[in-house]
């Protein structure tokens, strides 16, 4: 017959490519941008100190202040504090912030659990009940406009009530994190093609199959989209949560320490945000990871 | 012979969201023998997938009755009496060629064992027996629909219910498809295919008898027989019949739109 005449064998046909498996390009723009940003980081300091720290141009005099040596301390400073006593006879400012990071880490880490858990569980509610949905996701839309930091204390108050106070932390870095992956997962457990879901009709497959085998695979890339913007804003909830916490570690504290006493050692505090802002990307870059092993077929697809 | 469909004075009316009804069928009776196949043709609009949805059960009729295999639509798709390949593939993209293949069968609770000896025999069948691991992207168009009739097959539907299934394929591959599709009904005497296409040539080339439709409202305007000698081949396109049989297809189309249009 016609068909084995004209076989396609298999490997033949790729309509995407694969993609590039070194990883090599990504890693090497990443660092051609940290590169860029240090240098206008520091040219602009070494611009503004050779003008005296004010430009005129025509009448008017623009003030550039901003870029002296205690308002944005010169990279190699902020480098150095790395491995500059912390406080007098104390250990190095670098061990000192990964304690506190790694406590920090921990706090966000059981709130994403909690919030992803707490989020994923609404999403499938929504995802079978109009009724709920229509009820409900107004109130976990409000929810997300209430300010943190005014949930916060009150959290801190109610777990020190229960006698649970080492969860307040996590509690509100959960507050953060659920509202992502409520939004994400929901989309993506109910925006599926008609013809697929008819096709689950046409098996008379019940509401569980069409879960497990339909709408949670077609979900997963989104529901990763929300674990990784939930990842880094678990570990902002967790700093912003110990400040009315009274805990005495955690980066947060560090940060409020360090502005407390910015005037007399400004790298401290800049040192202590890169720490807060290394945290997050290695919280994403491990849900990132974990996102290749799962989405396969969507790790071969992209481009 | 025992019909396997039985529709009488079957009639579909949609409401749409502002109100206006569209008559999308009227009163269509059609019987269909077990083992047969049916094609249905007719100018877009003209309800052919209206007709295979309802037998389906994907959607309800607004009036007239309709029985499949002496059941009701409903209860045949709970005994799931049919098998459906959309115009489009479907395949499931997070799954393997194999595994789409057992999807039907994973739902109908067969073991692990039986679910993959019978995707492997499947696959053979429609050629595609070396891509069993292969996501669906990295196959052609014509591949991935050949899947879902394998899929569709998988669990020995008697009935296989197919809407323009090569609608999107080239005039060569779907030449090709529709021979496989032929040696895949002759290898299962007892299935009956109902198969909705837009080609006058294929509709003939395949089928046992040619249900003709027209439109506005969806009507059935003539049912033609084809007698053309099986098993049939790439010689069969020559035969004076088959050109014979094609003219009164077309004939019967343009009746069906009225005269006023031309061909
Ligand atoms: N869900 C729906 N709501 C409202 N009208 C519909 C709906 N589905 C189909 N129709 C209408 O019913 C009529 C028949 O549609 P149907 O899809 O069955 O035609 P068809 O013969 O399959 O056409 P084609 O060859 O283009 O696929 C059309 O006029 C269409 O607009
Ligand atoms: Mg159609």
């Amino acid at each position: 017959m016609a068909a084995a005449t004209e076989r396609i064998e298999p490997n033949a046909r790729a309509e995407r490519p694969p993609r590039d498996s070194s990883g090599m390009r990504p890693l090497l723009s990443s660092i051609l941008i940290i590169v860029a940003l240090c240098l206008l980081w520091e040219g602009l300091k070494s611009f503004s100190k050779s003008v005296d720290y004010a430009l005129t141009v025509g009448e008017t005099t623009i003030d550039l202040s901003l870029f002296n040596d205690t308002q944005l301390p010169h990279l190699g400073d902020i480098l150095g504090a790395f491995s500059e006593p912390s406080q007098r006879n104390g250990p190095p400012l670098y061990a000192m912030l990964l304690e506190n990071a790694l406590y920090t880490l921990w706090a966000a880490v059981r709130g994403f659990v909690i919030g992803g858990v707490i989020g994923f569980a609404l999403a499938i509610l929504f995802a079978h009940s109009r009724l709920l949905q229509r009820g409900l996701l107004p109130y976990v839309v409000a929810s997300q406009t209430v300010p943190i930091l005014a949930i916060a204390p009150m959290v801190v108050i109610w777990m020190g009530r229960a006698g649970a106070l080492e969860w307040s932390v996590p509690i509100i870095a959960a507050y953060l994190t659920f509202f992502p992956v409520t939004i994400y997962t929901l989309r993506g457990l109910t925006s599926i093609p008609s013809t697929a879901l008819e096709l689950m009709q046409s098996y008379a497959a019940g509401w569980w199959d069409i879960l497990i085998k339909l709408r949670l695979p077609n979900a997963l890339p989104q529901i990763f989209t929300a674990l990784k913007i939930s990842a880094t804003a678990s570990v902002v909830g967790a700093i912003i949560g110990e400040l009315p916490s009274g805990i005495q570690t955690g980066l947060g504290i560090a940060i409020l320490n360090f502005s407390r006493y910015y005037n007399q050692s400004p790298p401290r505090l800049f040192a202590t945000i890169l720490m807060a802002g290394l945290l997050g990307i290695l919280f994403f870059a491990v849900i990132a990871g974990i996102e290749r092993l799962v989405v396969r077929w969507r790790a071969e697809v992209a481009s | 012979m025992t019909s396997i469909i039985s529709i009488k004075n079957l009639s579909k009316t949609f409401r749409g969201a502002d109100g206006v009804e569209v008559h999308a069928l009227e009163n269509i009776s059609l019987d269909i023998p077990e083992g047969e196949f049916v094609s249905l043709i007719g100018p877009s609009g003209c309800g052919k997938s209206t007709l295979l949805r309802m037998i389906a059960d994907l959607i309800q009729p607004t009036g007239g009755q309709l029985t499949i295999n002496g059941k009701t639509p409903q209860q045949a798709r709970k005994d799931r009496e049919y098998g459906f390949v959309f115009q489009s593939a479907t395949l499931y993209e997070w799954r393997t060629v194999i595994k789409n293949v057992e999807l039907p069968l994973e739902i109908m609770k067969h073991s692990k064992d039986e679910r993959r000896a019978r995707a492997r025999e499947m696959l053979k069948l429609v050629e595609l027996g070396d891509f069993e691991e292969k996501y669906p992207w990295q196959l052609s168009g014509g591949m991935q629909q050949r899947v879902s009739i394998a899929r569709a097959l998988a669990f020995q539907p008697r009935l296989l219910l197919m809407d323009e299934p090569f609608g999107a394929l080239d005039e060569m591959t779907r030449e090709r498809m529709n021979n496989e599709l032929l040696r895949i009904w002759t290898a299962m005497p007892e299935m009956t295919v109902v198969f909705v296409t837009h080609s006058i040539s294929e509709a003939v080339y395949l089928s046992s008898r040619v249900v003709v439709m027209s439109p506005r409202p969806g009507r059935i305007a003539e049912v033609i027989d084809i007698d053309l000698p099986r098993p049939r081949g790439s010689a069969t396109r020559d035969l004076d019949q088959f050109f014979h049989l094609t003219s009164r297809v077309r004939h019967a189309l343009r009746q069906g739109v009225g005269l006023g249009i031309d061909e």
